[in-house]
């Protein structure tokens, strides 16, 4: 039997079904499935090609993707890389030098240590020095979108040995492109770290609480570098299959990946202050993205009309979120309690009607 | 309020709830962290003055602030939003572009008070969409103006099908764009006057001082009473109008408008606010620093196309200095709090 | 371990989620037309052709808001069905488009090449599935033309060329020397005016000393901010002449002049278009002569000569060219109807 002194703390549902409840509520991906289903079946209605043509739905999701999943390791943190897109194109830019140079091994590896310098620098702005991530990568941003300019001599650079390029761009497992393949192997890689490896769980409480993160112990500093070093290979992987791919280097690359992949984090439910937010929701937040992205190009619609509503999907996205949605609803409320308050007892309130600055309330809210 | 000289408002707003950290001017470093700018800037001219040939010259003055104006007036608008800790506004882009495009677009088929009226019109609708989502759904700001960018450049284009406008030669618009007062073009002076008046709402109105409060410590505001949406919407509101008025000012610069006219809008001011000194963190900052900020870079961007650098080296020179002004700041910001 | 449960849930959930869809879209498939969209799935009559259009530019650009037009006139005029997609100049963008393009199977694929480097895997997928490719605007490099049916459009090397060719002529053997304003920074066409700019220069006329070039964004107002500060680098007594590789770039480099109290037509200034910025200031004399380009003709040809591939008038194994005529206007002929700016 129990023993009476136990004392129960916390949800103590019992059988699988309650566990599961249990284990899912805290879970951060809940909305972007429920956003994914409903691009599925909208998708799948209008245009089922996007399934049927599956593996090149797939390669879309794996172009926006990836840089989302390593962007992901950092926001988890409470950190942002927005350097990405420039570490995109420069480690592409090097690695087609390289190769031209010598072969494809020394151009790749060339391109990944570009993309570990990069990496370390962002960190130690960030973790050493203490400048605000955003602003440290948005400078390195810049300054890396011209060192691909002036690597590549402001023009695209094409890579020599082509076959490999157009071999590289061929299914390589059943449908699936080396690029696909690549794609889970880091989502795998990753969703593994952050989950079981302790490093990659730190992540978390590095990002929800930093202080309580340094008071517990997590030597902190270097899980910013592990971030961030995530972070920057993973772009320029990213950089190195574009080139490869395209059999040319273009220093203008990465633009729109960059936007795409916070999109496809904030979908999945990833807080950009950090602590809250997983891998797997980027991936589903990235193949809602991706499906959709299809599904506008094949429909033939115009093109601006497709901006226009790619944007309302994500402003509806990131507004419906359970925490804004409290949030609005608090403030409707409190809205609400002053205005019946002062209708009530216009005499007793002072500065009735709400307005900047002099709203006062009753419950202090 | 106490009246504030000019001094004071070039001086990083106070701390509202801490006084006591107004004079540290003791430590070297706290010293350039905060005065920084000023040294950085004044080194700037004179250098350029003495080994940069041309550089001293009416017209090259003139220039200097063509690329200040349109940026500037759009980065000083953004300074609100910065200061509330709401990072920044993408959707700048769209807005100056189609306050821009709807200058020139309905001016020549209508007529100007038209156009204005037009142009106000969306710069309050985007201010508010922006302004709601972030201040009462508490949306990341980064996202919601992603996405406002992307509605706002679809309808621009979508209605005014993407075709660059220009106006009549002797237009009004034409006319604004190459007059000057003294030295200065028109342009100049509105970021003059823009300055000035957006000085005086985040100095001495009662608005200015929630914007900052709220951006040193929301919760605190919050806890106060203060309807903290609204406040959000007000910066936002006010990004809006700046970027009605940089469009304006860069149609009439070169009598034509496109919707890709504004573009790398965002980011150019974000680096101009943060070189100026006011931190992302919010809270602290001011207009007048914006202001200098948006005065290097442009001087900067200047000196680099008169000494013929390259188009790459002169993105990797701007993302250096983005670096350099915020590592110097958060030296000075450490130095400061031991 | 309750953690694996929690990976393998959502992704059981994603899997089942697609299979079970891609099941049901299988079996739709062959039911399914489409409310919401222009395009059908489905091909009725053989006189329809299903033809996707790849471009790197639509409605955001001056150029490309008067091609797609022309480019759907010609479509609905000839029974082409178009789908049209725009990469903004995104070379990855494009080959994902490709990439759909190829798995819808349509009758033909019209590209126009973002970053010319980079379009040969799509060339080899679009040729592996047996869709015929034509080419617009700017053409392929010489060692991926044969993937292709045929290429309508500028030759942009070319358009240099012409441009140079005039600032030749206007020059003679005097020894003169020039700034030059190109397009974007690592935009195939500011790279290909450039270098016909540069080469035809060296060899015909190389008394033209090109003293600064700088990149701009194809504006006006940034034209217009550079040249300035190009002048003042230079010393505005030390320039003769200014290169710009479009119109709109020629209008602000003149609108830079001007505000420095000279007069434009007194300087050598050539530039590339022909627009309705660039055509009234050759007729005033600021800008000495511009190189015509139809971007009507562009998307109008774009279309014509897919649908020539397409009923077999260019037979399988053929590969034609169909060069928009580049057109130099001068003050002599600017006025002429033939030559009316139309962007």
């Amino acid at each position: 039997m129990t023993n009476q002194s136990v004392i129960k703390v916390g949800s103590t549902a019992t059988g699988f079904f309650g566990k599961l409840k249990t284990v899912l509520a805290r879970r951060t991906e809940g909305r972007a499935v429920a956003l994914f289903a409903i691009i599925a079946s909208f998708v799948t209605i209008s245009q089922p090609l996007v399934f049927t043509a599956y593996q090149v739905t797939l390669g879309r999701i794996a172009l926006i993707g990836l840089v989302a999943l390593g962007l992901t390791a950092v926001i988890l943190m409470g950190e942002l890389d927005l350097s990405v897109a420039s570490t995109l194109a420069v480690s592409g830019v090097i690695a087609v030098t390289v190769a031209n140079q010598t072969n494809m091994l020394i151009g790749v590896l060339a391109a990944l240590a570009a993309g570990v310098v990069v990496s370390l620098i962002n960190a130690f702005f960030v973790a050493i020095v203490g400048i605000n991530s955003f602003i440290a990568t948005l400078g390195m941003l810049f300054a890396l979108r011209g060192m691909a300019f002036v690597i590549s001599d402001e023009a695209p650079v094409k890579l020599e040995n082509t076959d490999l390029g157009i071999a590289f761009g061929q299914p390589l497992l059943g449908p699936l492109t080396p690029r696909i393949l690549i794609f889970f192997l880091i989502f795998i890689a990753i969703q593994v770290f952050v989950s079981r490896v302790k490093a990659g769980r730190e992540f978390l409480a590095v990002g929800g609480n930093r202080q309580a993160a340094y008071d517990a112990g997590i030597p902190v500093k270097r899980r910013i570098f592990t971030g961030f070093i995530i972070s920057g290979v993973v772009a320029s992987i990213a950089g190195i299959v574009n080139a490869v791919e395209r059999t040319s280097a273009d220093p203008t690359s990465g633009s729109t990946v960059l936007l795409a992949s916070f999109a496809a984090a904030i979908i999945g439910g990833n807080y950009l202050k950090g602590g809250k937010g997983s891998i797997v929701g980027t991936l589903i937040g990235a193949a809602s993205l991706g499906m959709l992205q299809v599904a506008l190009t094949i429909s033939g619609i115009q093109i601006p009309v497709q901006e226009i509503f790619i944007g309302a999907i994500l402003l509806i996205a990131v507004i419906t979120d359970p925490s804004s949605l409290r949030a609005v609803w608090g403030s409707l409320s409190t809205t609400f309690q002053g205005i019946k308050n002062s209708l009530v007892n216009p005499a007793r309130e002072k500065g009735s009607a709400p307005s900047i600055g002099n709203k006062t309330n009753e419950r202090g809210n | 309020m106490a009246k504030e000289t000019f001094t004071q408002a070039m001086s990083v707003a106070p701390e509202p709830q801490d006084a006591k950290n107004e004079k540290q001017k003791t430590s070297f470093i706290a010293f350039i962290a905060d005065k920084g700018i000023f040294v950085f800037t004044i080194v700037l001219v004179l250098t350029a003055v003495f080994f940069v040939d041309g550089f001293a010259s009416l017209q090259n003055v003139t220039d200097v602030f063509h690329r200040a104006a349109p940026i500037g007036i759009v980065a000083l608008g953004m300074t609100f939003v910065v200061i509330t800790g709401n990072y920044l506004d993408l959707s700048v882009v769209a807005q100056a572009a189609a306050a821009g495009v709807i200058l020139i677009a309905v001016s020549n088929a209508y007529n100007l008070i038209v156009a204005f009226a037009v142009a106000f019109v969306v710069a309050i609708v985007f201010g508010l969409v922006n302004g709601i989502a972030v201040g009462y759904f508490k949306a990341n700001a980064v996202i919601v103006t992603l996405a406002t960018t992307y509605i706002g450049l679809g309808l621009l284009r979508l209605l005014s099908g993407g075709s660059q406008v220009f106006g009549p030669a002797d237009g009004p618009i034409a006319t604004f764009g190459t007059s000057k007062l003294g030295p200065f073009p028109y342009s100049a002076v509105v970021l003059v006057v823009v300055t000035l008046i957006l000085t005086f709402v985040l100095t001495k109105t009662n608005f200015g001082f929630m914007i900052r409060s709220f951006g040193t410590n929301s919760s605190a505001t919050r806890l106060a009473g203060t309807n903290t949406g609204l406040i959000v919407i007000g910066a936002f509101l006010v990004t809006s109008m700046a970027a009605m008025f940089g469009g304006f000012v860069l149609a009439a610069f070169s009598n034509t408008a496109v919707s890709n006219m504004a573009s790398g809008f965002d980011f150019e001011a974000l680096a101009a606010i943060i070189v100026g000194g006011t931190s992302v963190f919010g809270g602290k900052g001011s207009v007048p620093r914006t202001l200098l900020g948006v005065v290097f870079v442009s001087i900067l961007s200047n000196v680099l196309v008169l000494v013929q650098v390259s188009y790459g080296l002169q993105q990797v020179a701007i993302g250096s200095l983005i670096v350099l002004a915020v590592t110097v700041d958060a030296l000075g910001r450490r130095v400061s709090k031991k | 371990m309750r953690k694996s449960r929690l990976v393998l849930a959502p992704a059981v959930m994603l899997a089942s989620a697609a299979l079970v869809l891609s099941g049901c879209a299988a079996a739709e498939e062959e039911a399914t037309t489409d409310s919401g969209s222009t395009t059908t799935e489905t091909t009725d009559v053989a006189e329809t052709y299903e033809v996707y259009a790849l471009l790197p530019q639509g409605s955001d650009q001056a150029y490309g808001t008067f091609y797609v037009p022309a480019m759907e006139a010609a479509a609905a005029e000839l029974g082409i069905n178009l789908t049209i997609t725009n990469s903004e100049y995104d070379g990855d963008k494009q080959a994902s488009e490709c990439e759909i393009a190829v798995a819808a199977k349509p009758d033909g694929i019209i590209l126009w090449p973002a970053v010319g480097d980079a379009v040969r895997p799509c060339l080899e997928a679009a040729e592996a599935a047996g869709i015929p490719v034509t080419v617009t605007n700017s053409d392929l490099f010489d060692a991926d033309k044969a993937l292709s049916r045929g290429y309508s459009g500028p030759d942009t090397y070319g358009q240099g060329v012409s441009s140079a060719e005039i600032m030749c002529e206007l020059v003679g053997d005097a020894a003169v020397s020039i700034i030059q304003l190109n397009g974007a920074a690592g935009n195939s066409t500011a790279i290909d005016r450039d270098n016909g700019f540069t080469d035809t220069v060296a060899a015909n006329c190389p008394n033209v000393t090109i003293l600064q070039e700088e990149s701009t964004d194809w504006t006006k107002a940034t034209a217009q901010q550079v040249a300035s500060e190009m002048i003042t680098a230079q010393g505005i007594e030390n320039i003769d002449g200014i290169y710009a590789a479009d119109d709109s770039i020629a209008a602000g480099a003149i609108a830079a002049l001007e505000a420095r109290g000279v007069v434009a037509a007194d300087y050598f200034i050539t530039s590339i278009g022909n627009t309705f910025l660039g055509n009234p200031l050759v007729i005033d004399g600021s800008l000495d002569g511009t190189v015509f380009q139809s971007s009507s003709w562009d998307g109008e040809n774009a279309t014509r000569l897919m649908y020539d591939v397409l009923t077999g008038v260019i037979a399988a194994g053929d590969r034609e060219v169909k060069f928009m005529p580049s057109v130099k206007v001068t003050a002599a002929n600017a006025s002429d109807a033939d030559v009316a700016p139309e962007w």
